[in-house]
C-alpha cells in the first residue's frame, strides 16, 4: 500500500469532515417545517373538526334582505351562499353577498371601543365598561334634565326588532329624533306609490310572469331594490316558460347591465322619461285601449302630451313612441317600472307617477305579471316610516349647527360620504358637542366622532328582517350569529339594551332584556302566539328552533291584497313633468349621471377587496373611478381613453380618467358611485373619486329627496393620462370579422 | 506491452481519495442526522407516553381520538379531556404538573405534528377506519411508544402501494386524494 504523507492525510480528514457536515446540513434542510397540532382547550359541543356546519341567516350587505347559508368549519365562516328556501333569493346570491366574508375578516375592523382624547386629537382604546358608562351617564343626565330631545339617533335602514328597539329606546329617552338614512333609499318611489295607490310599502313587481318589461332606468339586474330576486325573475321571463319569451325594453340615458340585456335600449333625453310615459299614456287613451269609467279625466290629463308634441323634447321619434305604446298594450300583462337615475331627478315623483299610470291604464294592477300590492308586514310592529329625505337631513344639519343636538348617535351609516359637499353636513356635524358612532369600520363619519363603539358584523349578530320589497306574502327572516365575535365588538342591540340599564329610570322597565337574543325571542314569541291557530308546532321552542334552522318563516299562502286596484284619483293633472338642472346648458353642457355601482352599492362595499378586484360588468374596469363618455363627445374634445378629465359643476370639481363608452348619450357623462373614500380602511382609502361630492343640493319637491341626477357639468382635459386597469381589450373588432361572419367562429 | 491504469491515475490519487471521503462523510453525516436528530420523533412540550395510556392502562384509542371514525381528522384530545382524568390521577408527576399549568392558564398545548400530509392531499381518517384499517397499519406500534415516532414515509408511493395492494376502488385515481 502506498504511503500517505502527513499533508495528504490531513487533506483526506478535512474532506471527510466537510462531507459529514454537508450530510448533516442536508438532512436538516430536507426536514419538513415544524407544524403545530393545537388542541382545543375546551371542545365545543356544536361541531366536529373537519365537518362543515351550515347556518342560515340574513344578508346585511344591502337592503334587499336575502337569506344566506353560511358554511362554517371549526367555528370559522368559510363561504356564503344563498338560502334555497328563502323566497327573495331562492338559493342565489350576488357578489356583494358573497363578499360578506371580507367584512367579517377585514383587517381594518375596529377591534375595541375608542375615545377621542381632545377635540381634533387622536383615538385611545378604552374598555366597554368605560365607554358605555360615559355614554350612559351623559344620556341619563340629559334625560333627567328633560333634554332627551337633544339626543339624535341616525341609523341606516334597520328593520324588524332592531328598529323597534331603537324606537322604544329613543322614545323612553324622551327624544323624537330617530332617523334612518340610506343614500340609495327610493324616497320618490315610496312617495309616488303613496300618492297614486295609497300604499306605504313597495308593491311586488312580477317580472317573472310578465310579457313585456318597460323599464325607465330601473337597473333591476344590477342595483334596483332586490336585484337577485329580479334576476331570477328575468331568467324565468326569458327562458323559463317555453315559447312565450318576454320582451324587455330599457329607457335610460346610459346603458346599465339591464339595458345591455334588454331587447331595446332607448336613450331618451335625461329627465324627460316622464314625458315619454305621458305620451305613451296619450296613445293608449287616444287609440281607445282604455275603457275605464274615469276615461275622461285621464284624457284631459294626458291630452296635451301627444307623441308629436313630446317627440322633440324627449329625442324619441313620434313613430317610436307609438310603437312602444302599442307593444306595451298588446303584450299584456306588461309592467312599467321606474328607478335609479330616472327616479332621482327634480321631477322624480312626477316621472314615477306618469310611469305608474301606465300600469293602471293597461290594467296591470294586482294581477299576475303586473304590479301586485304587498300586505303591510304584520309580523313586527313597524313603528313608522323613518327614512330621512334629503330635506330631513338638512333639518338635522340645521339643528346640529344651531346647537339643538347635544349628543348624536350614528349607527352604521355614513352621511359624510353620502351627502354632497354642498350640503355642509360635515361642518354642522363637527359642531355637535358629543358624537358617538356605532360602526364596524372607520368610515368618514366615524372618523369625526368622539366615541366609537365597534359593532359586530351581521355574521356575528342576532336580529331579524322583513324583506322590502316584499314577495307577495308575509315573511320574516331571523339573523343569527354564525361565528362568535372575532374581536372585542358587540352588536347594536346589546349595546342599546346595556345602555338602557345603565341610564336607569323607566328604561329598564320598558326594556327589561339584557341581550338582543332574549329581546328577539320575546318578540318572536308574540309572532308565534299570533299565528298559533295555523301553527304546526307544539311549543314556542320548537317553532323558534325551526325558524333558526330554515332561516326564514312565512305564511304558507300568498296574501290576498287588502285593497282593490283603484287609484285615489287621477293624479297627473298638476305634476311638474319638466326636469330642472343645476347649472345652465350653455356653461355646463353635460348632464352628470352618478350611478349606484353594482360592486360598491352606495360606497359601503369599497372596503371589501373581493369587490375592489371585481370588474365592473359594463366596462370591465377594476380598482378605480372612471368617467364614461360617448365616442362622439370624446372625438369632438380630443379625449382618448385614460385621459385625466376635469369635471366641473357649480359646486366643485373632480378628476378621473375617461372611458370611451358607446352606450351613453353624447350629452351625458356617467361616473360610478362608491369610490373616493378618504377613510374606510386600506382597500377603500384614496382610491378613485366620489361624484356625490360635486352635486348641487337640489331636491325633488314632491318627495324631498336629493335630485342626484340633476347636476350639469362641464369637462376639460388636464393633459395627464392614467392607464385604466380593465380586463377587456378594445371595444372594437379591429377587422377581426367577429360579428359579420358568425358561422366562421361558431 | 501493458497499459497500467494505475499509473495513469496515480497522479490524481489524492483528489480522488478526497472525493471518496467527501461522499463517505456525507453519508455518515446524513445518517447521524437521521438517527439522532430526526423529525420523525420530535420532543413534545409534554412528554406524553402512549405506552402508559394504552399498554399499561388499557385505554382505547377512540376514547381520546373521538372523531377518528366521524371526520377527516382523528382529533387531538382537548385539554379538558386530559384534565377529565388528570384532575385526580397522577397529579404529582412533573409532566402532569405541566399539563395542569396549561389548563390553569386556559392555553392549548402546542403539540408538534408527527404525521402530516401536504395541504394538497385530501386525507380522511373516517374512510380508512370505515374500511377496517388498523391504526397500527400507518402509525406503527404506537401503543408501545413512549414518544411518538413516525414509521411510515407518508409519501405518495407509500399511499399508492397500499391502495394497489388492497385493490381500493378508484384507489389509483388522482382525484381520490387530490381534489
Amino acid at each position: 500500500m502506498t504511503n500517505i504523507n502527513r499533508r495528504d492525510f490531513l487533506k483526506l480528514i478535512g474532506a471527510g469532515s466537510v462531507g459529514t457536515g454537508a450530510g448533516v446540513l442536508y438532512g436538516e434542510v430536507t426536514k419538513q417545517t415544524v407544524e403545530l397540532l393545537i388542541p382545543q382547550v375546551i371542545p365545543p359541543e356544536d361541531y366536529s373538526p373537519g365537518i362543515a356546519t351550515w347556518y342560515n341567516t340574513t344578508c346585511g350587505q344591502c337592503s334587499a334582505g336575502c337569506g344566506i347559508s353560511v358554511r362554517t368549519r371549526e367555528g370559522r365562516a368559510k363561504k356564503i351562499e344563498g338560502n334555497p328556501v328563502h323566497p327573495v333569493n331562492q338559493g342565489r346570491l350576488c357578489s356583494m353577498g358573497q363578499a360578506g366574508l371580507n367584512a367579517l375578516y377585514n383587517p381594518d375592523r375596529i377591534r375595541r371601543p375608542l375615545k377621542r382624547n381632545a377635540p381634533g386629537g387622536s383615538f385611545t382604546p378604552i374598555s366597554w365598561d368605560e365607554a358605555l358608562t360615559t355614554l350612559g351617564r351623559r344620556l341619563g343626565n340629559l334625560k333627567i334634565q328633560g333634554k332627551g330631545n337633544q339626543v339624535t339617533l341616525l341609523s341606516d335602514g334597520v328593520r324588524g326588532h332592531l328598529d323597534k328597539l331603537f324606537a322604544t329606546f329613543m322614545q323612553e329617552l324622551g327624544s323624537d329624533n330617530y332617523l334612518q338614512y340610506d343614500f340609495a333609499f327610493p324616497n320618490a318611489l315610496y312617495k309616488a306609490n303613496k300618492i297614486l295607490f295609497d300604499i306605504d310599502t313597495l308593491p311586488y313587481y312580477d317580472i317573472k310572469n310578465t310579457n313585456y318589461v318597460l323599464s325607465f332606468g330601473a337597473d333591476y339586474l344590477g342595483t334596483w331594490l332586490s336585484p337577485v330576486h329580479y334576476s331570477l325573475a328575468y331568467g324565468h321571463l326569458r327562458q323559463g316558460r317555453g315559447k312565450r319569451r318576454g320582451k324587455c325594453v330599457q329607457i335610460e340615458p346610459r346603458m346599465s347591465l339591464t339595458g345591455a340585456n334588454a331587447d331595446e335600449w332607448i336613450p331618451a333625453k335625461p329627465g324627460t322619461e316622464g314625458l315619454l310615459a305621458m305620451a305613451i299614456a296619450n296613445v293608449i287613451i287616444s287609440d281607445d285601449h282604455y275603457r275605464g269609467s274615469d276615461i275622461d279625466d285621464w284624457a284631459s290629463a294626458v291630452g296635451s302630451y301627444s307623441p308629436s308634441a313630446v317627440s322633440g323634447q324627449t329625442d324619441i321619434t313620434e313613430s317610436e313612441i307609438k310603437r312602444i305604446a302599442n307593444d306595451f298594450i298588446r303584450h299584456r300583462p306588461a309592467l312599467a317600472i321606474a328607478g335609479d337615475n330616472i327616479a332621482s331627478g327634480t321631477n322624480a315623483v312626477s316621472n314615477i307617477l306618469a310611469i305608474n299610470a301606465l300600469n293602471y291604464l293597461a290594467g296591470n294592477l294586482n294581477k299576475e305579471g303586473g304590479v301586485i300590492f304587498n300586505k303591510k308586514p304584520s309580523l313586527v310592529q313597524s313603528t313608522q316610516q323613518r327614512h330621512a329625505s334629503y330635506i330631513d337631513m338638512m333639518g338635522l344639519r340645521d339643528a346640529m349647527s344651531t346647537g339643538q343636538v347635544d349628543t348624536l348617535i350614528v349607527h352604521n351609516t355614513n352621511p359624510v360620504f353620502n351627502l354632497p359637499n354642498s350640503s355642509r353636513f360635515k361642518e354642522a356635524l363637527t359642531k355637535v358637542p358629543y358624537k358617538v358612532s356605532l360602526s364596524s369600520f372607520m368610515d368618514e363619519t366615524t372618523d369625526l366622532v368622539d366615541l366609537v363603539l365597534p359593532l359586530n358584523t351581521y355574521l356575528e349578530s342576532w336580529g331579524d328582517d322583513i324583506p322590502e320589497p316584499g314577495v307577495g306574502f308575509t315573511t320574516a327572516t331571523v339573523l343569527q350569529p354564525v361565528v362568535t365575535p372575532i374581536y372585542d365588538t358587540r352588536s347594536s342591540g346589546d349595546i342599546i339594551l346595556t345602555l338602557a340599564h345603565q341610564i336607569g329610570g323607566e328604561l329598564p322597565v320598558a326594556l327589561p332584556w339584557t341581550n338582543m337574543e332574549d329581546y328577539l325571542k320575546a318578540g318572536w314569541k308574540e309572532i308565534y302566539s299570533g299565528q298559533i291557530a295555523n301553527s304546526a308546532f307544539n311549543s314556542f321552542d320548537q317553532f323558534w328552533r325551526k325558524a333558526l334552522e330554515s332561516g326564514v318563516w312565512g305564511e304558507n299562502k300568498t296574501c290576498v291584497p287588502d285593497r282593490k286596484n283603484k287609484t285615489k284619483q287621477v293624479q297627473l293633472n298638476n305634476i311638474t313633468i319638466a326636469p330642472e338642472f343645476s347649472g345652465d346648458e350653455k356653461d355646463f353642457p353635460f348632464t352628470l349621471l352618478p350611478y349606484i355601482s353594482q360592486t360598491f352599492f352606495d360606497g359601503k362595499g369599497a372596503n371589501l377587496p373581493w369587490l375592489q378586484e371585481l370588474p365592473d360588468p359594463m366596462t370591465s374596469i377594476v380598482y378605480n373611478s372612471w368617467i364614461e363618455l360617448n365616442p362622439a363627445t370624446a372625438k369632438k374634445l380630443g379625449i382618448k381613453e385614460g385621459d385625466l378629465i376635469n369635471v366641473q359643476s357649480k359646486e366643485g370639481s373632480l378628476q378621473a380618467p375617461a372611458f370611451i363608452f358607446p352606450a351613453i348619450r353624447p350629452d351625458v357623462i356617467a361616473i360610478p358611485i362608491g369610490q373616493g373614500h378618504t377613510q374606510y380602511g386600506r382597500y377603500a382609502k384614496n382610491r378613485g373619486v366620489n361624484p356625490i361630492n360635486i352635486l348641487e343640493s337640489i331636491v325633488d319637491d314632491a318627495s324631498n329627496a336629493l335630485a342626484w341626477s340633476s347636476t350639469r357639468v362641464k369637462i376639460s382635459k388636464t393633459g395627464k393620462h392614467i392607464d385604466l386597469v380593465k380586463t377587456s381589450g378594445v371595444t372594437r373588432t379591429l377587422g377581426r370579422q367577429i360579428f359579420d361572419k358568425p358561422g366562421k367562429h361558431s | 506491452m501493458s497499459i497500467s491504469v494505475g499509473d495513469a491515475i496515480s497522479s490524481f490519487k489524492i483528489p480522488i481519495l478526497m472525493g471518496v471521503m467527501v461522499i463517505f462523510g456525507f453519508g455518515i453525516g446524513y445518517l447521524i442526522n437521521y438517527t439522532f436528530f430526526s423529525d420523525r420523533s420530535p420532543v413534545q412540550p409534554i412528554n406524553f407516553s402512549h405506552k402508559i395510556h394504552v399498554t399499561d392502562n388499557n385505554i382505547q384509542c377512540m376514547h381520546c381520538h373521538a372523531y377518528v371514525d366521524k371526520t377527516p381528522s382523528a382529533g387531538v384530545p382537548s385539554v379538558k379531556k386530559c384534565m377529565g382524568c388528570h384532575k385526580a390521577i397522577a397529579t404529582d408527576k412533573p409532566e402532569i404538573i405541566k399539563l395542569t399549568e396549561y389548563w390553569d392558564k386556559q392555553e392549548p398545548i402546542p403539540w408538534i405534528k408527527v404525521h402530516d400530509v401536504p395541504d394538497f392531499v385530501y386525507f380522511t381518517h373516517k374512510r380508512h377506519i370505515k374500511a377496517g384499517i388498523e391504526c397500527q397499519t400507518c402509525h406503527g406500534p404506537i401503543e408501545t411508544m413512549a414518544r411518538v415516532t413516525r414509521v411510515s414515509s407518508l409519501k405518495m408511493p407509500w399511499c399508492v402501494d397500499c391502495h394497489t395492494e388492497k385493490q381500493v376502488e378508484n384507489g389509483r385515481d388522482c382525484v381520490t386524494c387530490h381534489k
